[in-house]
């Protein structure tokens, strides 16, 4: 028994648990990607591009241990303050506001592509703005609780993920092993060229990086809990990316870009007659997690970067440049495109590249700090 | 009425004032070991009593404002008097153990009697006095006896009407405190079950009594349930119901956070769990906090039942959870949404029983569901005979005639009938409202966006399920966090041999609840493979050994 106030005071900066930690890197990566990621990789190497999300998750494999090797050096930093640190402060802070920039953009582009499955799929004639106000405003009182409130309503709603994969399995039983073959028909060519479209689908594992110090453990458990995240998350696209293409063949697939709800679609159980209809509502949830991380990682960047402790204000303001940003942009199909690629694109800077770059800085910082200490 | 009334005025001599000092010094050296009465030791005035009889009357009928029912008996030709209320003191015991003797001349008797208690002080008589004590002062003595001649109209513990049970105990609370924590400490024979009182409301005084297990429940709680009652600062509390609006964490929440029972056995179990009860005088009901959302799922009937029973009950009231708040909603984003969700088979009924409706589905259920609220209402005062015929006429026959006016379709009654009926499986009354509540803005996020809108109302349910705390514990807990140990009393009831942790939202001190208690199974195996001399009752395999 220790003396209670103390107690109290360490309640509000509990950390994550392991287990906390990896669903919420899931629940970050597996969102509005789920039902597209079939058809994007199909587009460029064909019946082939499983082979390119594998070659794509071991290279990605390669960056988390990166990612994982720069944050250990930091034990109690998140990104934003790493930033400051590493490159010094007239670097630092641009490229934290960058970062924050990019969060912001991602979340921007999460609710513009539910709102846009959603239109196509449910709610033809819904408006986007009630779409994406829903959304803002429940993850604005989701990310409201904190970090921790993230982690376990993450742990629970991780159950509809096996809800998922159980719908999926239903519909496997009409699938043919045939289509996956011949193999390496598209050449060796396109399958790396796929790896490009592979890498999108796994965009997200940033999160390990920004609240790396925020969970509890040795540096090693969390350097197991991240590489079994993302194995989790390759397992699960490459499920879907199996079912899909098993069940439609290679000339059919250009031509359903949402191939798991035409798959679902087909079928049709006796008291439900549309089970893609289920999928999808569980599918928002998977959403709102995805976004409601990017929408925490900003308002942190944001309350790290103004050192003001209450991150609630930065989520409200977060929350509505989301959504006017979203509005602006509007569900017109070629402006999302664009915006899609200049994501992307900043995507390959900010998840790829600079946190290479942080590597050996990350580094030679620390042992520049120790040098400097001894 | 024997009674002499007499107001004392002026009529006795004058007292000696430099005794006070000296008394009071002799006094403090006594109060090593004092009573100890219901009263926290707290920083009340004091008012030395005086010699003058006439004085120290004035002074108490004063300080009752000459209240009519404080009765004042003179005895010993003026010289002594008896005070007490005569609506809170037993006539009889007064007569039979005060009264009597000093009129017999046998004074000294009456201060041997086992609840008579001196005092120096007016205001611990002032105190005293409201709690139905009866005060004996006489004149020329600083000294006032206090007895305890208390009378109490009580209820017997019969079973509580809303919280029945099949099998079990069936006692439960009443209005007396005393009683209560009686049939509490009966339950829990244990040196630690301990238990604080306060005193709160200014001017209700209640007693208000924290009941706990010292080594099982966190310190840490306990203290912050201590800290919250002692801010709490006004001047009536009625009930526990009125404190714990005091004392939780959230009020502007549909859940409730404290635990209501008015079952001891309940009370009983989950002290022992490591919880907190908290009590109040004149009022059966108990609050339980650390309150979880799973506990009120939970009833005692559940272990009283073999566990494969008890755990398709519980799984039947998780699943009314889910109807409750959602059935409503489903069907009107079904039928206004997504009608094609329904089978081939099923579209031709459905169809028929809604097209000739003129109002929107989502009109149609607002209506019923607050039809059915109503009727659950006007019912719920009424005597029993009433209340039973409101019943048929609100749900048969304006459900009937509901129908065949073509206002409702017959599906929708169907679908409001079965919401109601699920959410009165919820054990616990306060739950089962906020489920009701819960279904309103459900009915209208389907009505309006289909099935997209249930989602988003239950994700936001959820996140505020999540986000909620009891006195610092996670009320969505054993779920999130996750604890999968913890499942073991939640969706389930496993048979309780298994249940050797104490739940962990309860933050109990010390975690393990019990010891390996079916070791016999093994011996009774070990016997069998040794093919031992049968029939001989060994109680234990250490005798097996030795033989």
């Amino acid at each position: 028994m220790t003396n209670p106030p103390q107690q109290m005071t360490q309640q509000n900066e509990q950390k994550l648990s392991q287990r906390q930690f990896f669903f919420i890197i899931v629940q970050t990566q597996i969102g509005v990607g789920v039902l597209s990621v079939p058809y994007e990789l199909h587009s460029v190497a064909k019946q082939d591009s499983w082979i390119s999300l594998l070659l794509g998750a071991v290279a990605i494999q390669v960056l988390l241990v990166g990612i994982w090797f720069v944050a250990k050096n930091f034990p109690h930093d998140t990104l934003f303050t790493m930033n400051d640190k590493m490159f010094t402060k007239w670097v630092g802070r641009p490229l934290s506001i960058l970062y924050i920039f990019y969060f912001i953009g991602v979340g921007t582009l999460i609710i513009l592509l539910f709102s846009r499955m959603i239109s196509i799929w449910v709610l033809p004639n819904t408006p986007l703005w009630v779409m994406a106000l829903l959304m803002v405003t429940v993850c604005m009182y989701m990310v409201g609780g904190g970090l921790l409130v993230l982690g376990r309503l993450y742990t629970m709603l991780s159950f509809l993920l096996v809800f998922l994969l159980c719908l999926i399995i239903f519909s496997t039983k009409e699938t043919h092993i045939m289509y996956l073959f011949p193999m390496l028909e598209t050449g060796w060519g396109k399958i790396f060229a796929g790896i490009n479209k592979a890498i999108f689908s796994f965009f997200g594992f940033i999160v390990s990086l920004v609240i790396f110090s925020k969970v509890e453990g040795t540096n090693k458990q969390k350097l197991k809990t991240i590489v079994m995240a993302h194995w989790f998350v390759t397992l699960f696209y490459l499920f879907t990316v199996f079912a899909s293409f098993t069940f439609f063949s290679t000339s059919e697939l250009p031509l359903v870009p949402e191939p798991v709800l035409y798959m679902l679609k087909t079928f049709s159980l006796p008291i439900i007659a549309r089970i893609d209809l289920f999928f999808i509502s569980i599918w928002v949830i998977n959403v709102a997690t995805s976004f409601a991380t990017y929408l925490y990682l900003s308002s942190l960047g944001l309350s790290d970067l103004f050192k003001r402790h209450s991150q609630n204000q930065w989520i409200v303001v977060v929350g509505i440049c989301v959504f006017s940003i979203s509005i602006y942009i509007g569900l017109d199909m070629s402006k999302i495109e664009t915006f899609n690629k200049v994501v992307t694109y900043s995507g390959y800077i900010f998840s790829l590249t600079l946190p290479l770059i942080m590597v050996p800085v990350s580094y030679l910082r620390k042992k520049k700090d120790k040098g400097g200490a001894s | 009425m024997v009674g002499i009334f007499l107001f004392i005025r002026g009529k006795l001599r004058l007292g000696d004032a430099n005794m006070g000092i000296f008394t009071r010094f002799f006094r403090n050296n006594r109060d090593k070991l004092a009573d100890r009465h219901m009263s926290e030791p707290s920083n009340e005035k004091e008012r030395p009593s005086s010699k003058k009889l006439s004085e120290n009357v004035k002074y108490i009928l004063d300080a009752f404002h000459q209240s009519n029912d404080l009765k004042i008996r003179v005895l010993k030709k003026g010289d002594a008097a008896l005070l007490y209320f005569e609506s809170l003191a037993e006539h009889e015991k007064i007569h039979e153990k005060i009264f009597a003797p000093i009129e017999m001349g046998h004074t000294e008797d009456v201060f041997h009697l086992p609840n008579a208690k001196q005092t120096n002080d007016l205001e611990e008589v002032v105190r005293t006095l409201l709690r139905g004590h009866a005060i004996y002062m006489e004149e020329g003595k600083k000294e006032i006896s206090q007895f305890s001649v208390t009378s109490s109209f009580g209820r017997t513990p019969e079973e509580p009407q809303n919280e029945r049970v099949v099998r079990g105990a069936h006692d439960g609370f009443v209005e007396n405190m005393m009683t209560n924590i009686n049939l509490v400490r009966k339950r829990v024979e244990h040196r630690d079950l301990t238990i604080k009182y306060f005193k709160l409301g200014k001017k209700t005084n209640t007693n208000v009594a924290v009941v706990y297990m010292d080594g099982i429940a966190d310190p840490m709680i306990v203290q912050e349930i201590e800290t919250r009652l002692h801010s709490l600062d006004s001047d009536m509390i009625h009930s526990p119901g009125h404190i714990e609006e005091f004392i939780e964490d959230k009020s502007n929440s549909p859940f409730p956070q404290m635990l209501n029972t008015e079952r001891p056995d309940r009370v009983a179990a989950n002290l022992v769990e490591g919880r907190v009860a908290i009590m109040a005088e004149g009022s059966p009901t108990t609050l339980i906090a650390p309150a979880t959302f799973f506990m009120f799922y939970q009833a005692p009937d559940d272990y009283n039942m073999r566990w494969f029973t008890g755990t398709f009950v519980r799984l039947i009231r998780l699943f009314s959870f889910i109807i409750a708040v959602t059935l409503p909603a489903f069907y009107i984003a079904v039928v206004s949404f997504h009608f094609e969700v329904i089978p081939d088979e099923l579209i031709i009924p459905v169809k028929a029983s809604i097209n000739e409706i003129a109002y929107p589905p989502i009109l149609e259920a607002l209506v019923m569901v607050i039809i059915i609220e109503l009727i659950r209402e006007a019912g719920i005062r009424l005597p029993a005979p009433i209340g039973q015929t409101i019943g048929i006429v609100g749900g048969l026959v304006i459900g009937d005639a509901v129908v065949r006016a073509g206002l409702v379709s017959n599906l929708m009654v169907i679908v409001v009938a079965l919401t109601a009926i699920a959410s009165f499986v919820v054990p616990s009354n306060e739950l089962s409202t906020a489920l009701r509540l819960l279904t309103f803005p459900l009915i209208i996020l389907a009505g309006t966006i289909g099935f997209i809108g249930i989602v988003f109302g239950m994700l936001f349910i959820i996140i505020h399920l999540t986000r909620l705390q009891s006195f610092g514990v996670p009320y969505f807990a054993p779920l999130a966090p996750l604890s999968l140990v913890d499942l073991k009393d939640t969706f389930v009831r496993l048979p309780m041999y298994m249940m050797k942790l104490r739940p962990k939202d309860a933050h109990a001190v010390k975690p393990i609840a019990l010891n390996p208690s079916r070791e016999w199974k093994n011996r009774d195996e070990q016997n069998q493979s040794k093919q031992g001399s049968g029939g001989n009752d060994q109680p234990s395999s250490t005798d097996d050994t030795t033989k």
